[in-house]
């Protein structure tokens, strides 16, 4: 047998009852990523103290059903956004989807057409921009923020003319009140729907990521184009499923927004997109590609909201705001250098032995 | 040879002539801070039905997003186009003065409307953004008399700090307030007018004071989102705010608010183009600044 | 008995240049064909129709007697055709495992069969004897482990064709070995092995066949035991190459570079050694003996515990490559694609890259019109291939790339030159060239330490060897001492190993 000198050594075996958490902790640790989802949830948790301490209704459970339910938005586009940042790309047009979204299904409702009809109309639509962006990105090889960026401002377009250039009234047709309770209003033991929404979103799209071959192909493309290829990846077809998910995420926040002022506005959305790039870049998904946990933009989407919400309840002025939550993005990507540079052992720190 | 240098000549000629005829041309161009705020839709719909009726040539251009380098270079384009009159609402006043001063420079008629910049013109047509805030004030201590309130926490959803229309409507609706002395007025939060944002802050204010009386939204799409918040947290708290849609009119019929500040954009649309076509047609223009002001709006 | 694989007649072109033009190559079940040719002979160019990633221009192309139309990746790996690639193609974020069954993953009700996968890389990963874990990220690997890899994934396609191009660049001795029974194997069970290698000794112990291409077309196909090394040479270049090592004797000065007590990690551990100028000091030993890791240390490229490095007396900081630049030391490193080219950018702003102070004109502004002529010195003096200066580095073929890495270095005039592995993945005559370079720096006083593991290359070349093992010096030889068998020795010369893990 030989002793391959490139192969790191097999771990050693721990020993006791306290052994079996530390392995398992251990073989957590081995997840790729784990270390900055570990970080940040740790930030996470320090930083809701803080907040609680600055002021006692911060952590009231009327507040924190409240903020659950402003992350859930996040959370939403941030996985969509975390999915094509993992192939390597990027998407810009996540917020000008979600406000043609809204407008494209408020328009539908408020013109008599059900809500049964009307929303599936309107993510057929915006998986027809996601098609389009993957074809524009793998077929014709176009730059993904240069080829995002062109329907993010087409589909801004789609949302100020899609109702003759004016916000939409409120939503009136056949189940509209339905659809105020489904995607804002309702609560189910104790917590806003769009949390379920957003739950049921993660469950069913982390298990794709990490557990199909769909999702094993997309960290692969995101990590070397053309091994993957070579391999016998489709990988024109992974990209363009990658961007059509995000598409389809835009989607489903716009229904939440149309939801929750019971109309269309032109505006919706705005620079949504770059909130789902901070969002998934706290959680520790690279913009370089290959690499991210679809549970750390979880976490970073919820750092971005109680960043938002605490920050008010703690009264800071505009200006500070805009300083705390710019540093935390910064400090997030730095950390996750760190981490990643052989400057710093973190299996070291957590107690398994150094490999000779 | 000869034949050809007269032919091009006689082109050159019969151009120069259209060119100048199409710059004594009756063209009103409307430049507005953005195109999907309610607000100067309603300021376009009155400024092309007075267009309409005068029979004047009417354009309506503004950038995707408020910003003032790119109004600035809109504002260049329209001015390329040799139109008559532009009327402007300004987003940022310093920084388009220059480009106002050089359209006026070469003939072109600059008007003010909603957002005065700082380069002097004959006519300009506003709310007086500070008076109605100070309005908005007033009827907000009104209504918490009314319902019984003599002490607590207000809080105002606001634009951003660079807009200075609703920066002074807040100044206006501070004042008032402390004027009044029993309230505790809040750090403003700025959401840009987006209506699911401005909506989650008036919700965080309500979850995060148990003692919140009132909440004032600075513009129509703040105010939209203060309302919903009203509707679903606690309908007891006093909303005020500002400018008139289709979304305010329902909310304040459900009581979610209590009364808005409507300003009158299609009356400045209208009015801007009639004070165009005056000064086309060098008639007397009126006074210089016309307050098209406010009316309070109720359930 | 069928052909496994029938080319003929093959022609593909690109834009410019017609890379193959008419060529014939034909494989036979059970056998070990050798193709071989110089860099930009077509090689690659040919397999890579042969596994589908090129379509072909014209020609027939038959698999098992049956012609073949619009091939794909994928449709050749269902056909039993699998590749082994020069350049190392891993996905660096995955494991071992997820790489060996990247296109081919098992699932059950669309849920990875992730334990089983692992399970069964582990099998083949023993059955090459390779001590690595299926759950390793690769990119924990060192090449020559990812080429093992590499490997293990094509024989776990249970193929009937395999393409293995340059499988032994990066292996040791005795993972070349390792490699050779594996293919004995392969060729008992009745697989085809196209074996493509720039290291014509290692054909010996398996070769059946050989098929010659050169510049695009079709040479010869021979038995390989009815041609000699040098005849396969002189087909490959089209000219007798006399003398493998141009070895030139030399007096050499006093000590240009002094290395003392040198500490860098685990690869580098208490190095001492003296170049002198005029000599080549080669650097023998096995892969992840630490020579490349010393060369990096020296050229400030990486962080150094303690000891000094002295030139000409005076003491080099070794903080960063732009200080050891300015102090006179030039690097030519191992992995040129990665550490000493910018392949997006041409040939010419490479080259100026390393020179700009000397380009800068008043303002700072680069002089064009010196860039150009420095550049074309580089061309000339190295013989580089390329169409015009303008054209970027990332199409030149792997000689030429090699030449525009040491070219920015030679009009630098520096007084020592690391090369590490300077010819690795080069075809003959640039070999040639190279080592001819190495003279000329040596004749002008030049210092040049030279890193290589074809011990052949080493004992033609240098005047004085260091063999390093693990991290430490363990011998040092003249050119007249020194003996393969001397070498391998000191090679091999590892530590009791202390402290297992327990």
């Amino acid at each position: 047998m030989i002793q391959n000198e490139n192969a790191p050594r097999p771990a050693a075996r721990t020993r006791g009852a306290a052994s079996g958490i530390g392995n398992a902790f251990h073989r957590m640790m081995q997840i790729r990523g784990m270390g900055q989802v570990v970080s940040v949830t740790a930030a996470l948790v320090l930083m809701s103290l803080v907040f609680a301490l600055i002021n006692d209704k911060f952590m009231t459970a009327q507040n924190i059903t409240s903020l659950l339910r402003q992350v859930a938005p996040i959370l939403i586009i941030g996985m969509g956004q975390s999915y094509v940042l993992i192939t390597g790309g990027i998407d810009l047009s996540i917020g000008s989807l979600v406000g043609m979204s809204a407008m494209m299904s408020a328009t539908l409702m408020t013109h008599g057409v059900h809500a049964l009809i009307a929303l599936p109309l309107t993510i057929l639509a915006c998986l027809l921009v996601g098609l389009l962006n993957g074809t524009l990105i793998a077929q014709a090889k176009l730059p993904p923020f240069i080829a995002t960026l062109g329907t993010m401002i087409m589909a801004r377009g789609v949302a100020q003319i899609v109702n003759g250039n004016m916000n939409t009234d409120q939503i009136t047709a056949g189940g509209a009140e339905a659809i105020r309770d489904l995607f804002y209003y309702g609560k189910f033991l104790g917590v806003y729907t769009p949390v379920w929404l957003a739950l049921v979103l993660f469950l069913v799209f982390n298990y794709i990521l990490s557990s199909t071959r769909t999702g094993r192909h997309i960290y692969a493309l995101g990590s070397n184009y053309e091994a993957a290829r070579f391999s016998g990846v489709s990988v024109k077809w992974a990209m363009t499923k990658a961007y059509m998910i995000s598409s389809f995420m835009s989607c489903m926040v716009g229904f939440i927004l149309m939801a929750q002022s019971g109309m269309g506005t032109m505006d919706a959305g705005t620079s949504y997109e770059l909130n789902a790039v901070a969002a998934s870049v706290i959680g520790g998904v690279s913009t370089m590609g290959g690499q991210g946990l679809l549970f750390g933009t979880v976490v970073g989407a919820c750092i971005w909201g109680v960043l938002q919400n605490g920050l008010q309840f703690a009264g800071a002025p505009l200006a500070l705001k805009n300083i705390v939550v710019g540093i935390v993005v910064i400090v997030s990507v730095l950390i996750d250098r760190i981490a990643r540079s052989d400057a710093l052992d973190l299996k070291k720190l957590f107690g398994r032995r150094a490999k000779a | 040879m000869k034949k050809v240098l007269v032919l091009a000549l006689a082109l050159l000629l019969a151009l120069g002539t259209f060119s100048a005829a199409t710059a004594e041309g009756n063209l009103v161009y409307l430049i507005t801070m953005d195109k999907m705020d309610m607000h100067w839709v309603s300021v376009d719909a009155g400024a092309s039905a007075m267009a309409k009726a005068l029979g004047l040539d009417y354009k309506w251009d503004a950038p995707n997003a408020k910003d003032n380098a790119t109004q600035i270079e809109v504002m260049n384009n329209a001015i390329a186009e040799k139109p008559a009159v532009i009327l402007l609402a300004a987003t940022d006043p310093q920084g388009i003065a220059k480009t106002v001063e050089d359209a006026q420079s070469q003939g072109i008629i600059v008007l003010y409307v909603d957002s005065p910049a700082a380069a002097p013109v004959p006519v300009t047509l506003s709310t007086d953004n500070y008076a109605a805030g100070k309005l908005a004030g007033t009827t907000m201590i009104d209504e918490l008399d009314k319902a019984g309130k003599t002490s607590g926490k207000i809080a105002i959803i606001s634009v951003n700090t660079a807009t200075n229309s609703t920066m002074n409507r807040e100044k206006g609706f501070r004042d008032a307030l402390t004027a009044d002395g029993r309230f505790e007025i809040l750090t403003t939060e700025y959401k840009e007018g987006l209506a699911a944002e401005s909506q989650e802050a008036a919700t965080n204010f309500i979850t995060g004071n148990a003692d919140l009386v009132g909440l004032f939204g600075a513009n129509e799409g703040s105010t939209v989102g203060v309302g919903n918040a009203i509707k679903a947290e606690n309908p007891a708290i006093i909303g005020i705010g500002f400018d008139k849609s289709d979304a305010i009119l329902g909310l304040l019929k459900d009581g979610s608010l209590k009364a808005a500040m409507a300003q009158n954009p299609f009356t400045m649309g209208f009015l801007g183009v009639s004070e165009a076509y005056a000064a086309i047609n060098k008639l007397s223009t009126g006074p210089s600044v016309i307050d098209t002001g406010v009316s309070v709006l109720r359930g | 008995m069928d052909n496994l694989i029938e080319m003929r007649g093959i022609v593909k072109v690109f834009p410019g240049v017609r890379a193959l033009d008419d060529v014939h190559f034909e494989l036979r079940p059970g056998e070990v064909h050798a193709l071989l040719g110089e860099n930009g002979a077509g090689k690659s160019t040919l397999m890579k129709i042969l596994c589908g990633i090129y379509a072909r221009d014209g020609g027939t192309f038959l698999v098992n007697g049956r012609p073949v139309e619009h091939l794909t990746p994928k449709k050749a790996q269902e056909m039993g055709i699998a590749i082994i690639h020069q350049e190392l193609n891993m996905c660096q974020h995955l494991t071992v495992a997820e790489n060996i069954f990247l296109g081919r993953e098992e699932s059950r009700f669309t849920k990875l069969r992730q334990k089983d996968m692992n399970r069964r890389a582990a099998e083949y990963l023993k059955q090459l004897s390779l001590d690595i874990s299926p759950e390793t990220p690769v990119s924990k690997l060192q090449v020559g482990g990812q080429q093992m890899v590499e490997i293990a994934k094509a024989v776990s396609t249970d193929c009937k064709v395999l393409v293995m191009d340059e499988p032994t660049s990066a292996l040791t001795n005795r993972e070349v070995e390792e490699l050779n029974r594996i293919i004995r194997e392969l060729k008992a069970r009745g697989v085809g092995i196209v074996y493509i290698t720039h290291r014509l000794e290692e054909l010996t112990p398996i070769a059946d066949r050989v098929t010659i291409l050169r510049d695009g077309k079709f040479v010869a196909t021979r038995d390989f035991r009815d041609i000699t090394i040098s005849e396969i040479i002189s087909m490959m270049v089209g000219r007798e190459i006399t003398e493998k090592f141009p070895h030139v004797a030399c007096e050499p000065g006093e000590v240009v570079l002094k290395v003392s007590h040198l500490n860098a990690g685990r690869m580098v551990r208490d190095v001492n050694f003296e170049l002198r100028k005029g000599e080549i000091l080669g650097f023998a030993g096995l892969m992840g003996a630490g020579r490349t890791e010393t060369m990096r240390a020296i050229f400030g490229a990486d962080p150094v515990e303690s000891g000094q490095v002295f030139l000409n007396g005076k003491a080099v900081p070794l903080k960063s490559p732009a200080q050891s630049i300015r102090s006179g030391i030039a690097c030519v490193p191992e992995d040129r694609k990665k550490e000493g080219l910018c392949v997006e950018l041409s040939l010419r702003e490479n080259v100026a890259l390393a020179n700009l102070d000397r380009l800068k004109g008043p303002l700072g502004k680069v002089l064009r019109r010196k860039e150009a002529d420095l550049t074309q010195r580089a061309i000339d003096e190295l013989r580089i291939k390329a169409s015009s200066q303008l054209m970027l580095a990332r199409n030149l073929s792997g000689g030429n790339q090699q030449k525009v890495v040491v070219g920015k270095w030679l009009v630098r005039d520096a007084e020592v030159v690391l090369f590490d592995e300077p010819t690795r993945g080069i075809d003959v005559a640039a070999k040639v060239e190279i080592y001819h370079l190495m003279n000329q720096l040596k004749q002008k006083g030049i210092g040049v330490l030279f890193v290589s593991s074809e011990m052949p290359e080493i004992l033609g070349m240098a005047d004085r060897i260091l063999v390093m093992c693990d991290g430490r010096v363990t011998g040092e030889y003249t050119s007249a001492e020194a003996t393969q068998d001397a070498i391998m020795r000191s090679a091999t010369q590892f530590e009791s190993r202390k402290g297992q893990a327990g």
